[in-house]
């Protein structure tokens, strides 16, 4: 059996995965990082680069008011002190990635220039911005990775979390390009593998590879998860072609003051965009389509016709070319020029984009399982239940620093690892995976289930959707137990897949089980049946956990 | 209507050469030759491996032949008779998936970063870069370029291919980068590639200009000097 050793091992290698490396080594650790995709592929090579820093005391701004937009912007939901540490963090973070090479844009004196128009829900702006958007942070991402001196397995995918009396004490993983199985223990675990944007596909504007590999993995170990049941649909993505589904083409304040959105009869079902939320605009959205409104598309259309026509409009289809590009540029892909200068409508429909619950952590990063801890998207409770606009990018950099110093310095103390044998299991179960002989390739099980989250767990719920999902899951993973997988061994994306479907079953109960039990309208968590929240009670968080190897959720007033 | 496209297959451990293997999908207006190969491997033949991303020609994972060609399979349009192969000149792992790591490898090999500074400074850095290097940050990183190269050789340092120079560009307009990358540009051999001028970039960068033609002009004569400060 192959087996390495750390003290400190990094699932994951997007932005929060390769600083929590790099600062884990930083502080002394022997690192090792895996990679599901080569390293810096993550969703943070596709975000659009923007990022929240600190805010500018002479614009009247502060830490206070910061935490304040983010809290009220999450529904209460989010965890205070998450917060407070993402606050004060986020210039330190925003420099320690400078220091691994990007340069975020300054002005004409080399300065590091703010963002003139905040994202929606900040009262103030402290979005800083990146060159080429986010792929100049998968250069970075991958040049850090190269820097640093400890092992980096590319295209490795982790199947199980290894525990030895009552800790974390590593993973097993597969290699793709040869299909052998690893075992690499470790001292601290850092899960760092992102959201679970990949469980709507294609109805996202993710990367196809985050279906949910943190929390399946967290969940299956014993760590517990927070708000699973809030997932964040951007209001605006590409309806056709097909290939394009899901694109990510405007935020709602895109949509400028007159813009408006219209149904399949041209009648008006929404104006007033600019000023309301994501998942305000999601939800009206999907009402209307599900009154029978949707266009042949299957969306709504979005008229930005009207801004032409009055100079407050003009000024800010200025301002939308001036700083829209990415979207404008997907918007002329899929719907020509004609749309790319607002004088036709064009068709969109909401695309799943970012899982504000995740693993439960304290601001250190650290779960409620000793030697596992969990940054970024993979982490809960730093928004609540909706994000901000350029946050995610703070979230990310700051508990990547956050989680890497801390699982380093508990790594430290610790003694000796366990024998490899630890792993014996993991390791047996992953050799046996290709040319195992049932009824169901692993990826048709994938497709249902993905089909099955957006239809029944999407932007808009209900008690009988939701039913059908934990019905349905149950049932497929049930036939998952029969899986037909090819022979090879080197790049089978069947065996790869397989161990995807097992964390995308876990991640895909925990957030219809939170979305059952949550009978409220908050956040991103839309109930057609409980449109409003509910004030009789105080807020809760919804956690989720195995017991006795099933997935069970409890409300927990917040800051419980 | 249903068209027939012919993908390169090759698996290392049978003892077969490569071989061209014909199918037959249907197809959709404006369909993708990312959507034929999912279609392919979905439906077809579980067996075929290629690699993809974003969907959105963002990340640059997706990259391959078309008819001889790189490019991306997300945002090229598939039609009847299409040859799909792997991207020339790179060792392929399995069909449509090349050895990328050894990518990473060069970028160790070469020191292709900023010098590490342990910490971080306090407060934001007063930096301005020329213009040239935005565009150089254009590069997704699809390795295509290196597809059209004709002395790439992955695994020689010394024939690391156009990715290297236009890395090796970016540090140069990064003035906190303190190495002589024209010198390590000289030594990789760059003067071949101002007579070659074979390569390009699907994504858009003019190679010849923004990378190589800086990284081979002398010193004190180039006019894109990063303002130091």
């Amino acid at each position: 059996m192959e087996s390495l050793q750390a003290d400190v091992l990094v699932v994951g290698a997007g932005g929060a995965g390769v600083t929590a490396a790099v600062e884990a080594r930083k502080a002394g650790a022997a690192v090792v990082l895996v990679s599901k995709e080569p390293v810096g592929y993550g969703d943070t090579r596709i975000s659009l680069g923007a990022m929240s820093a600190s805010p500018d005391p002479a614009s009247g701004d502060s830490e206070e008011a910061f935490i304040e937009d983010m809290i009220r912007g999450g529904d209460f939901l989010n965890d205070p002190d998450l917060v407070a540490a993402l606050v004060r963090d986020a210039l330190d973070a925003a420099l320690t990635f400078e220091s691994y090479g990007h340069l975020f844009f300054r002005d004409e004196a080399g300065v590091l220039k703010r963002l003139e128009v905040p994202p929606g829900g900040h009262r103030a702006s402290r979005t800083i911005t990146s060159p080429s958007v986010g792929v100049s942070m998968g250069h970075v991402m991958r040049a850090a990775a190269a820097r640093a001196d400890f092992p980096v397995l590319e295209e490795a995918i982790c199947s199980e979390l290894l525990l030895h009396e009552g800790r974390v004490v590593g993973a097993a993983v597969l290699r793709l390009a040869t299909g052998t199985p690893l075992a690499i223990l470790a001292r601290s675990t850092i899960l760092a593998a992102g959201g679970a944007g990949a469980l709507y596909y294609p109805h996202t504007d993710c990367m196809p590879s985050v279906v949910g590999d943190s929390f399946g993995l967290a969940l299956s170990a014993g760590a517990e998860l927070v708000d699973m049941e809030q997932v964040q649909f951007i209001p605006f993505g590409i309806t056709h072609p097909p290939a394009m589904l899901g694109a990510p083409c405007g935020e709602p304040s895109m949509a400028g003051p007159f813009g408006r959105l219209l149904n399949c009869r041209d009648e008006i079902v929404l104006e007033n965009i600019m000023t309301m939320t994501r998942a305000q605009v999601a939800r009206i959205i999907m009402e209307e389509i599900r009154k029978g409104g949707a266009t042949p598309w299957g969306g709504l259309k979005l008229d930005l016709r009207p801004n032409l026509d009055s100079p407050v409009g003009e000024l800010f289809v200025g301002l939308l070319k001036k700083f829209g590009g990415p979207f404008l540029d997907v918007i002329r892909k899929a719907y020509g020029e004609k749309a790319v200068r607002l004088e036709e409508p064009w068709d969109v429909l909401p695309s799943a984009h970012y899982n504000m619950g995740g693993v439960k952590t304290d601001p250190d990063c650290r779960t409620c399982l000793p030697g596992l801890y969990a940054c970024g998207q993979a982490q809960g409770g730093v928004m609540g239940g909706n994000r901000l606009g350029s946050t995610s990018l703070t979230e990310i950099f700051v508990f990547g620093r956050r989680s890497g110093r801390a699982a380093a310095r508990e790594a430290a103390r610790l003694g000796r690892l366990p024998e490899p044998e630890v792993a014996r299991p993991a390791f047996d179960s992953l050799q046996s995976l290709p040319g195992r002989r049932g009824s169901f390739r692993p990826i048709e099980l994938k497709r249902s289930l993905q089909r099955l989250m957006w239809e029944n767990v999407g932007p808009l719920r209900d008690a009988k959707g939701l039913g059908t999902a934990l019905e349905e899951i149950r049932r497929l993973r049930e036939a998952a137990r029969e899986l037909k997988i090819a022979g090879v061994r080197a790049y089978n994306q069947e065996a790869a897949d397989a161990v995807e479907l097992r964390h995308m079953l876990a991640a895909a109960e925990a957030i219809a089980l939170s979305a059952q039990e949550r009978r409220e309208s908050r956040g991103a968590h839309v109930r057609a049946d409980f449109p409003n929240r509910d004030e009789t009670e105080p807020v809760r968080n919804m956690v989720v956990r195995l017991v006795d190897g099933a997935c069970t959720v409890r409300a927990v007033e917040r800051g419980r | 209507m249903n068209i027939r496209i012919s993908v390169r297959r090759f698996h290392p451990d049978s003892g077969e050469p490569p071989r061209w293997q014909e199918y037959e999908i249907p197809h959709a207006p404006r369909m993708t030759v990312l959507e034929a190969l999912l279609h392919i491997y979905e439906r077809l033949d579980p067996t075929l491996a290629f690699r993809f991303g974003c969907r959105f020609s963002k990340c640059g994972l997706c990259a391959v032949e078309v008819n001889g060609r790189p490019r991306m399979a997300c945002f090229t349009e598939v039609r009847d008779r299409m040859r799909i192969g792997p991207l020339s000149r790179m060792p392929v792992v399995r069909d449509l998936v090349v050895d990328r790591a050894g990518f990473l490898e060069s970028l160790r090999a070469l020191e292709l970063y900023l010098p590490d500074s342990q910490t971080p400074p306090s407060a934001p850095a007063v930096v301005r870069c020329p213009e040239a290097r935005e565009k150089l940050l254009l590069c997704i990183e699809c390795l295509g370029c290196n597809a059209t190269c004709p002395e790439t050789c992955p695994f020689d340092p010394g024939r690391a291919g156009p990715y290297v120079f236009v890395k090796l560009a970016q540090l140069h307009f990064d003035p906190r980068d303190g190495r002589d990358r024209r010198a390590q540009a000289r030594k990789l051999g760059i003067e071949r590639c101002l007579e070659c001028r074979k390569c390009y970039c699907i994504n858009g960068i003019d190679i010849q200009r923004h990378a190589i033609a800086v990284l081979a002009a002398a010193e004190s004569v180039h006019p894109e000097q990063p303002c130091r400060s």
